[in-house]
Order: C-alpha cells, then sequence, then structure tokens
C-alpha cells in the first residue's frame, strides 16, 4: 500500500479514514491525481488501498456494463477498519438500473462512491482525448461524487465540480474545485463527521 | 440541470417533492438518488395503494411511475392522480417501450413517457421540461386569479342549473339596453357579481362600474357622497368634491341594498333619473348624468311601499327590468360546481395544494341550507383548505355544519337579529325546561333581563304554566 500524504502535518489519528480503492487495473497517474486531490478538496490524509476486482455480482451481462449502485453497496460494506469514505476507480463502463450510462455514481451522505475512466477518454469525433484532459476529468469526477458521499446535492451556481454533468461537454465546462458555499458546506460536513468520530471513539474508551 | 427555482422571475421559489413508484426496490433507489441529488426532496412508494396514500399527505411536484406493479398498477395510479389531483405531474415509466403503452399513458393524461434504462441527459431535460411546464402551469393560474378579481364577466359566475342558465340569458337580451335594473336576491347569492356582469356586456364596459352600498354610508353622508359638493358646502368641505354619479360618467351605477335609502334621498334620486342632471350639494350649476343604473335588494320593496318607506314612482324607476338570483337553495345542483371553485381559488391563494372534496364531504354540503348562501358557502371551503392537512377535503372539516344550531334555526327563517335572538333563547328555555336560573346561565344574562325578553318575544311556556320556574 502506498499512502499519498502531501499534506502538512497531518494528524495520525485521521490516518484511513478516506480511501481510494483502484477496482481492476487503473493507470498510476490516474490514481495519484484523483488521491491528491481529494487530499486538497477534504484537508485530510487520503489512503490509497491495494487493488482490488469488481464484485461479480455487479456485472450485467444484458447491457454489458457494471452496475454502479452494486458497486457502492460492495465498498460501503466492504471497508477496510475505520475507514468512513471511500472511492472505487475503474476503467469499466458503469450504468444503474435507470440510466445507460453514468460516469460515477454515489448516494447523497453515503459511505462509497465509484469513479469510471471507461467514457472519460473520449472526444466528440470518437477519437482519445490528450492525457491531461482525461485526468482533468477523471478528478473532477471523483471530488463530485466523494461531495455527495458529503451530503452535497447538485450546485447550480457557477462551474462548480458539483454542478450536475450528463456528458462530456458539460464535465468539460465545470472546473475542478469547489465553489465557495459548497466548499463551506464540505468544510462542516467533515467538522462534524470527525466530532461524531471523536465522541464515538471517547464512548468506547469509558464503555 | 437546474430544478431548483428562484430569483425574481418565478412566481415562487420552493423545494420540489417527487415521488418515485416502482414495485423494485433497486429502481426506486437508483431514481430517488438521482433525483435527491438534484437537490429535490422525494418519497418512495412500492405500489398504487401507498403513493395514492402519501398523496393525500403532501403535494408532489412530479410522480414517477412503473407499469407492471402488484395491485392497481401503473395505469390505474394516473386514472387516480389525473382525477384527485391534477396539478401533479405524472412520468410513466417502463422496461417495455411498446406503442400500445405510450398511446394508453398519453391517452390517460400522462406527461411524459420514459422507457428504462434512460439516457442521463434526457432524464434531466425531461424533469428541466415538466418543472417549467408546471411552473407555466401556476404563474398563469395565478395570473388568471389575478384577472377575475379585476374584472368579472358573465365567464366569472358559476352556475350550470336551469335557474342560473335562465339567469345568464336573460342578461345577455338585457346588457345592449339603458334601462335600469334591478336584481333581488337573498344576501350572499352574488348580486353585485351579477351586476358586473351586466355592466361587463353592455356597451358601456369602457366606463367605470361605480358601486355603494346604501346601507354601509350613514344617512348623514349619503348625499355628499353621490351627489358631490362643492367647496365651502359645510363645514369641513375644504375642496369641491366629485360624487359617485359624476364618477360613474359613461358606465354604470350600482346601488347595492337600495331598500336602505331613505325617501329624501329616493326623492333626490328619482329626479337625477328623470332629468339625466343633477346638482353638487351646495352648488348652484346643474351637472349632467351619464350612467344606467343597476340596483339590488334582499327586501321586500313591496312591502316596504306598503308601509310607505319606499316610494312607488322611485320604486318604478329603477325597477324597468327585474332580475331574481335564486337562493343556493334553489340550486343545489350548482353546489360541487360552486365548491371546487372556491377550492381551486383559495388553494391557489393560500399556496395550499387541496386538490379535491371528497365524496361524502360533498354530500353534507349539499344537504345545508345554506342561509348564507354562495357567501357563505366560500366561506367554509376557505376555512376547510386553511385547516385541512390532506390534500382532500374530508366529511370531518364539514361536520360542523351538521351540528351547529345556527344551521337549524337559520333553516326556519329567521332574518333579523331580533328574531334570531328571540329563537335562540325559546331554544335555550326548551331546553332547559324553561328553568330561568339555568337559562339566564346559559345565556349568561341576569335573571331579570331574561324575563324582559321572554315578555318582550311574548315567549310562553308549552304547557302555559307560568310556575314552572322553581323557587
Amino acid at each position: 500500500m502506498s499512502t499519498a500524504e502531501n499534506q502538512s502535518d497531518p494528524d495520525p489519528a485521521q490516518k484511513g479514514l478516506i480511501s481510494v480503492v483502484p477496482l481492476g487495473r487503473i493507470g498510476e497517474d490516474v490514481l495519484r491525481v484523483v488521491t491528491d486531490s481529494l487530499q486538497g478538496i477534504l484537508r485530510l490524509p487520503v489512503d490509497l488501498m491495494p487493488t482490488e476486482p469488481l464484485p461479480p455480482e455487479a456485472f450485467m451481462e444484458p447491457r454489458n456494463q457494471y452496475n454502479a449502485m452494486t458497486i457502492i453497496k460492495h465498498l460501503s460494506n466492504n471497508r477496510p477498519g475505520k475507514t468512513l469514505k471511500v472511492l472505487g476507480v475503474t476503467n469499466k463502463d458503469l450504468c444503474n438500473p435507470i440510466l445507460t450510462y453514468v460516469f460515477g455514481e454515489a448516494y447523497l451522505n453515503g459511505a462509497a462512491a465509484v469513479l469510471s475512466c471507461y467514457r472519460l477518454h473520449r472526444v466528440a469525433d470518437g477519437d482519445f482525448a490528450p492525457r491531461e484532459i482525461f485526468l482533468e476529468r477523471a478528478v473532477k469526477v471523483a471530488l463530485h461524487e466523494i461531495g455527495h458521499t458529503f451530503n452535497l446535492p447538485h450546485c447550480h451556481s457557477g462551474r462548480c465540480v458539483m454542478r450536475a454533468s450528463n456528458t462530456l461537454a458539460e464535465l468539460d465546462e465545470k472546473l475542478n474545485y469547489l465553489c465557495d458555499y459548497c466548499e463551506m458546506f464540505l468544510s462542516e460536513a467533515v467538522r462534524d463527521l470527525l466530532e461524531a468520530l471523536k465522541k464515538k471513539t471517547e464512548h468506547k474508551k469509558k464503555t | 440541470m437546474m430544478f431548483l427555482q428562484g430569483g425574481a422571475g418565478s412566481v415562487m421559489a420552493r423545494r420540489h417533492r417527487f415521488m418515485v413508484v416502482d414495485d423494485e426496490l433497486i429502481v426506486r433507489e437508483s431514481l430517488a438518488a438521482w433525483l435527491e441529488k438534484e437537490g429535490a426532496a422525494v418519497d418512495k412508494a412500492e405500489s398504487g395503494e401507498q403513493a395514492l396514500a402519501l398523496m393525500e399527505q403532501r403535494f408532489y411536484d412530479i410522480l414517477f411511475v412503473d407499469i407492471k406493479m402488484p395491485g392497481m398498477g401503473g395505469f390505474g395510479l394516473l386514472e387516480q392522480v389525473k382525477t384527485q389531483f391534477p396539478t401533479t405531474l405524472v412520468v410513466i415509466i417502463t422496461a417495455y417501450g411498446t406503442v400500445e403503452h405510450a398511446v394508453q399513458a398519453m391517452r390517460l393524461g400522462a406527461n411524459d413517457f420514459l422507457v428504462k434504462p434512460f439516457d442521463p441527459e434526457s432524464l434531466g431535460l425531461l424533469v428541466a421540461k415538466l418543472l417549467e411546464h408546471q411552473r407555466l402551469l401556476e404563474e398563469s393560474q395565478y395570473l388568471r386569479g389575478e384577472i377575475s378579481r379585476c374584472w368579472a364577466g358573465l365567464d366569472q359566475i358559476v352556475g350550470k342549473s336551469p335557474r342560473m342558465v335562465e339567469l345568464f340569458d336573460t342578461i345577455g337580451e338585457i346588457a345592449t339596453s339603458e334601462s335600469s335594473v334591478l336584481i333581488l336576491g337573498e344576501t350572499g347569492t352574488g348580486k353585485e357579481l351579477i351586476a358586473r356582469a351586466i355592466h361587463a356586456s353592455s356597451k358601456r364596459l369602457g366606463g367605470p362600474f361605480v358601486p355603494i352600498n346604501c346601507g354601509a354610508i350613514p344617512e348623514s353622508l349619503i348625499e355628499s357622497e353621490i351627489f358631490g359638493y362643492e367647496k365651502g358646502s359645510f363645514t369641513g368641505a375644504m375642496r369641491a368634491k366629485k360624487g359617485l354619479i359624476e364618477i360613474a360618467e359613461g358606465g354604470t351605477l350600482f346601488l347595492d341594498e337600495v331598500g336602505e335609502i331613505s325617501p329624501k334621498m329616493q326623492v333626490d334620486l328619482l329626479r337625477v333619473l328623470q332629468d339625466k342632471r343633477f346638482f353638487r350639494v351646495g352648488g348652484v350649476e346643474s351637472l349632467s348624468a351619464d350612467f344606467r343604473l343597476i340596483s339590488a335588494t334582499h327586501k321586500d320593496l313591496n312591502s316596504q311601499i306598503a308601509t310607505g318607506t319606499f316610494r312607488p314612482d322611485f320604486f318604478y324607476r329603477i325597477n324597468v327590468i327585474t332580475l331574481r338570483v335564486p337562493a343556493l337553495r334553489e340550486r343545489k345542483e350548482d353546489i360541487p360546481l360552486l365548491a371546487n371553485h372556491f377550492l381551486q381559488r383559495f388553494s391557489r391563494e393560500t399556496n395550499r395544494h387541496v386538490d379535491s372534496i371528497s365524496d361524502k364531504a360533498m354530500d353534507i354540503l349539499m344537504n345545508y341550507p345554506w342561509p348564507g348562501n354562495i357567501r357563505e358557502l366560500e366561506n367554509v371551503v376557505e376555512r376547510a383548505v386553511v385547516t385541512s392537512k390532506k390534500r382532500i377535503i374530508t366529511p370531518d372539516a364539514f361536520a360542523y355544519l351538521t351540528t351547529e344550531p345556527s344551521a337549524s334555526m337559520s333553516s326556519l327563517g329567521p332574518r333579523s337579529l331580533q328574531e334570531a335572538e328571540a329563537a335562540h333563547i325559546r331554544h335555550i328555555l326548551d331546553e332547559t325546561d324553561w328553568n330561568i336560573s339555568h337559562a339566564a346561565k346559559i345565556l349568561l344574562v341576569d335573571r331579570t333581563t331574561l324575563h324582559k325578553k321572554i315578555k318582550k318575544y311574548e315567549l310562553q311556556h308549552p304547557l302555559n304554566s307560568p310556575e314552572a320556574e322553581p323557587r
């Protein structure tokens, strides 16, 4: 396991709370930029976990795609140790029971999110996008989905990364960071989560 | 995709509420999760029956309904929603997208039809389109209400009963004439609305409609209100003022409660109607009067003529055409129409999503005698809308109509305050078996007052035994 730690003097107690899990073979550069970006936005250490296979029950044979909801449930139920939020990263094409495809998926306030790189390589004429554009897209989807797990809904102002994006054009239009409001809500959510964790730990020690 | 409305251009800013109705848990969860991320509140139901129960409690902007479900099924639910909650939009979703299904859905009033799985972009566009459609509907309803408040024509009068249809026909025939009209009808039957409709259908539509409630203006002021006054004509007349006759120039003057006008004022008005000219109070110059007169009263003017309180010559002048507005109890078939009309209006005005009145609740309205006529019905429906916690008004909202003593008392016909007082005292005395002390306690008066009232109204014990009062 390699751990991304570019944050100054992280609290050791906060280690292992947020994890990135590669689901199958994923480029090192993707995992690095995603992990670094999450660490930057959450201001918490983010652990890069060993590669895991995709849960086989997530495969939807008639659609030749993986069900993102099933993957989220699998990640959520198999979180290591004290991990509070986990982001899965896959190269496979994702969908859900009602949508033909998704770039990523997460429940509001859920414990897990998933990002698919499958459609992020492309450009309008079917060619491959330059690597830096692809990486930026991956970062945007990762931030967006992890934002949902901290209860951030879609943002309706400006080009905030929490704005909904159903197409690559909409994804490219967004910025790769949060607007002031979403950043404020995220900070509050992270603070609340840490406080709840602290209380839980103290309660455990007492009992 | 932007679902939340707000800002200067929107009618109101509020959080949208959706419901996903599907027997498959995974579909409910997926669609609900997608909608929640848009900032909407989302409820889930696994059957049509459960969905209807939820709808009775809350207003939903859009329902996403699967066709194939156990129980009533998607189409059954669609029919119920369109009947009971017509303002809620319905999107039918199905995994089996046949043309027959799509046609049937549209025929039953579905607002759109989606085949699972959907393209994420099209789902976003669809929801945004439907919400915009609903916003425009709300806006148009609001504007229609504003316009109808500003101006009430014939089409604003609700009624399909034979008596009302006959009245509408008569209004259509007489509207273009210049003859004076006398509208007769009980209090609360909508006499002013009829007068406004005549004005709206007449060639004087471009002129003003000036209503005067003759019973509401003190005797000492009515002359200066109607005829206006010149500067210095009396203490306090600092400047000249136009009277209502002048203000009605080219339009219609509506004298409501004309039976309340004093004999002196009747003479003055009679002169105006004959000469088409008048003087302001304290004025020396005769001014021309160009208005059409419409009068209304709930009183029996013939008996007032017999007692000498109403001048026959004035009566004949104002009574060229007579219209009788039926009491609500005489056109009971209009009650559901009127009740639903008021329901929609108050639901819109109070921003409470109350969609309908249940059949049993409507039965109560149908069986009530409505002594206060349409005005009373209007108040009863407003009260029900304001206090309703559900989307359908149930019988308990009108329960008081079946028990309030005023209801049974009113049906007997007391109209004056004195008649009502006498009837109420008799009721309490009968209830207490003519125990004066007990009755006085209930009536919150002392025994002397009660004795005086008994004497005044000549009330007698049914057995004619004055000794009935225990000492």
